[in-house]
């Protein structure tokens, strides 16, 4: 399997290369070892490797690291309730930010609503991103500041 | 002469302009409802202590029930807790608990043990006689709130897919499975199921409940045991910091899994799994907030209600009848479930607590009335750590820099302050020490 090292590939990919799938992705990107231990813990490795599409906001560790003492460790000895939390992140469908510029909210594959705002930054909620429109084989990647959740 | 004047950073929002201002600008500061002085912060502690001794048999005899008690068509053993559930680990304490956050050994508290023994009378009645002379702890108090969650069903959904889950086909299938097998040997029952399937689905439905109440005082017990140590040690500062503790304790267990499972004869029987991902926060927490905090039934200890005469809300949700509106003065009749609980609590104040309600009121003789209404002021402080968990779960910062963001905040903090506005509401007796 094709996993480019460490950078965040940009958009340009010719069809002949191998593009990596949102796991690839994280795993080879600094700074996601929490959201890449999360997904493993959950079980949702072959999912996000699955054609999808998908899109993903994705926690950085800082993000993670925000979060009160005990909040990820609960969650990782739980697996299918951090699945849960998990699938709030992903959305079923390949958006860029350009296509969620008008949009209000997303469904999550969790079943919640994400509220959407970008009519300043580019808002998901209570997260800012990043750094969006990071592309995948199997969908798109959205870095986000802050664990989103429910509610 | 030029005179300077000194800095004064210009705040980002304007202020606002909400009946509760005063309140909604403590909140955005970082502050609870309940004014911070350190009357109120002793207050507070001495009666989370209180509840946590009463709250650690609650936890353990809800499960119980949820358990093993199950459907017995008579049970009148129930309160009479079995020695492996008085002695069940509690998960989030003691050198076995899942996440070692808090303090303490994760058994019954040893006041628990030693009031179960002798009870009020000090004496070492039989376990019959503690029952029926009323001296016992008052599992009522903890089956009204759970009786609270059921029938405020629906609570925080969607985001709650607890209750939703009640409704499944596949509830049911679990719920036939676990009933056979409990009813595996008394034919008439089974046939009783047979004729009326529904009623015991629904008895189902409120055992499930009890799961969900238990597992999540399961939690609140060791948080309040813990708080009341560290007042101890004089840990605390003021009262945002006791709010502070029990922010990040919600964090901390949100993901914790909310179930039912059913043993017979050693068996599990899974009713509600855990791989359904049910969360403490979700699926226990908020909705046991709104049913008790807010909802409840209305029962307001001396006065009752004309239903036709239009005095209850049609819309349950409009209900106003819990901890944080009641009128609390305990007689045994309308206004049983806060007497009970009442009662249960004064068999374990702290010395300060006894000490400083002697000084006020009627000293001994109103002390329930007292430390009800201390206990009110206690709920407000739990409500603001909800509150703020939530504006810290949904929303920003208190220390955002952007306007939008702090105009979100602020829009939040005025929408639940909205809840408070009804004339029920003691969120202004509270600000006053004189309210006792």
């Amino acid at each position: 399997m094709a996993i480019r090292p460490t950078k965040i590939p940009n958009r340009s990919f010719t069809p002949t290369q191998a593009m990596p799938d949102i796991v690839d992705i994280a795993v080879t990107t600094d700074g996601f070892s929490t959201l890449v231990a999360a997904v493993q813990a959950a079980d949702l490795v072959d999912v996000l490797k699955s054609p999808g599409p998908f899109t993903v906001f994705a926690p950085t560790d800082d993000a993670f690291a925000k979060l009160p003492p005990g909040t990820v460790q609960t969650l990782v000895q739980n697996p299918p309730q951090l699945a849960r939390i998990l699938k709030y992140h992903v959305v079923s469908g390949k958006y860029a930010r350009a296509d969620l510029a008008e949009m209000e909210e997303l469904t999550s594959v969790e079943g919640s609503a994400i509220a959407l705002d970008l009519s300043d930054n580019f808002e998901v909620k209570n997260a800012t991103v990043v750094l969006p429109d990071v592309e995948a084989d199997n969908g798109m990647i959205h870095v986000i500041d802050t664990v989103i959740l429910m509610g | 002469m030029t005179v300077s004047l000194p800095k004064a950073e210009l705040p980002l929002i304007p202020p606002s302009n909400h009946p509760f201002a005063d309140v909604i600008h403590r909140l955005e500061s970082g502050g609870s409802m309940l004014p911070d002085t350190p009357e109120n912060l002793m207050q507070i502690i001495g009666i989370y202590k209180a509840y946590a001794v009463p709250m650690d048999f609650y936890w353990r005899d809800l499960l119980y029930i949820a358990e093993q008690v199950f459907l017995e068509p008579l049970p009148f053993f129930k309160y009479f807790i079995s020695q492996e559930y008085l002695d069940l680990p509690n998960h989030y304490a003691g050198d076995g608990a899942d996440l070692r956050i808090w303090r303490g050994t994760g058994a019954a508290h040893p006041e628990l043990l030693a009031f179960m023994k002798q009870g009020e009378v000090n004496r070492r009645w039989p376990k019959l006689l503690h029952h029926l002379w009323h001296d016992r702890i008052n599992m009522e108090f903890a089956e009204a709130c759970m009786r609270a969650m059921l029938w405020h069903r629906q609570m925080y959904a969607p985001v709650n897919k607890f209750d939703a889950y009640l409704d499944t086909e596949e509830y049911r299938e679990n719920c036939d499975r676990a009933i056979r097998a409990y009813f595996k040997n008394n034919p008439a029952m089974l046939g009783l199921y047979k004729l009326f399937p529904d009623m015991f689905v629904e008895k189902v439905r409120e055992l499930s409940y009890y799961s969900n109440l238990g597992l999540f005082w399961e939690v609140m017990a060791p948080v309040f045991f813990e708080m009341s140590d560290i007042y101890d040690e004089g840990g605390f500062e003021g009262v945002p910091d006791a709010m502070n503790f029990l922010v990040n304790g919600i964090f901390a267990v949100a993901g914790r899994p909310i179930y039912h499972h059913l043993y017979v004869d050693g068996e599990c029987f899974e009713i509600i799994p855990k791989s359904k991902g049910f969360t403490w926060l979700y699926e226990a927490a908020l909705p046991y907030v709104e049913a008790v905090f807010y909802r409840t039934a209305p029962f307001r200890g001396t006065k009752s209600y004309n239903a036709q005469a239009g005095q209850v809300p049609e819309v349950q949700a409009n209900f106003h009848y819990g901890i944080l509106y009641a009128d609390v003065f305990p007689v045994g009749t309308a206004g049983i479930p806060p007497t009970l609980l009442m009662q249960d609590m004064v068999h374990f104040l702290p010395q300060y607590l006894k000490d400083y309600y002697q000084q006020h009121s009627r000293g001994k003789d109103d002390i329930l009335i007292q430390l009800g209404i201390t206990f009110q002021r206690s709920m407000y402080n739990v409500t603001s750590a909800v509150i703020h968990a939530l504006r810290q779960a949904l929303l920003h910062p208190l220390d955002d820099d952007n306007p939008k963001h702090l105009m979100a905040n602020r829009q939040f903090f005025e929408m639940q302050m909205d809840r408070f506005i009804r004339p029920e509401a003691r969120l202004r007796d509270i600000q006053s020490p004189d309210y006792r």
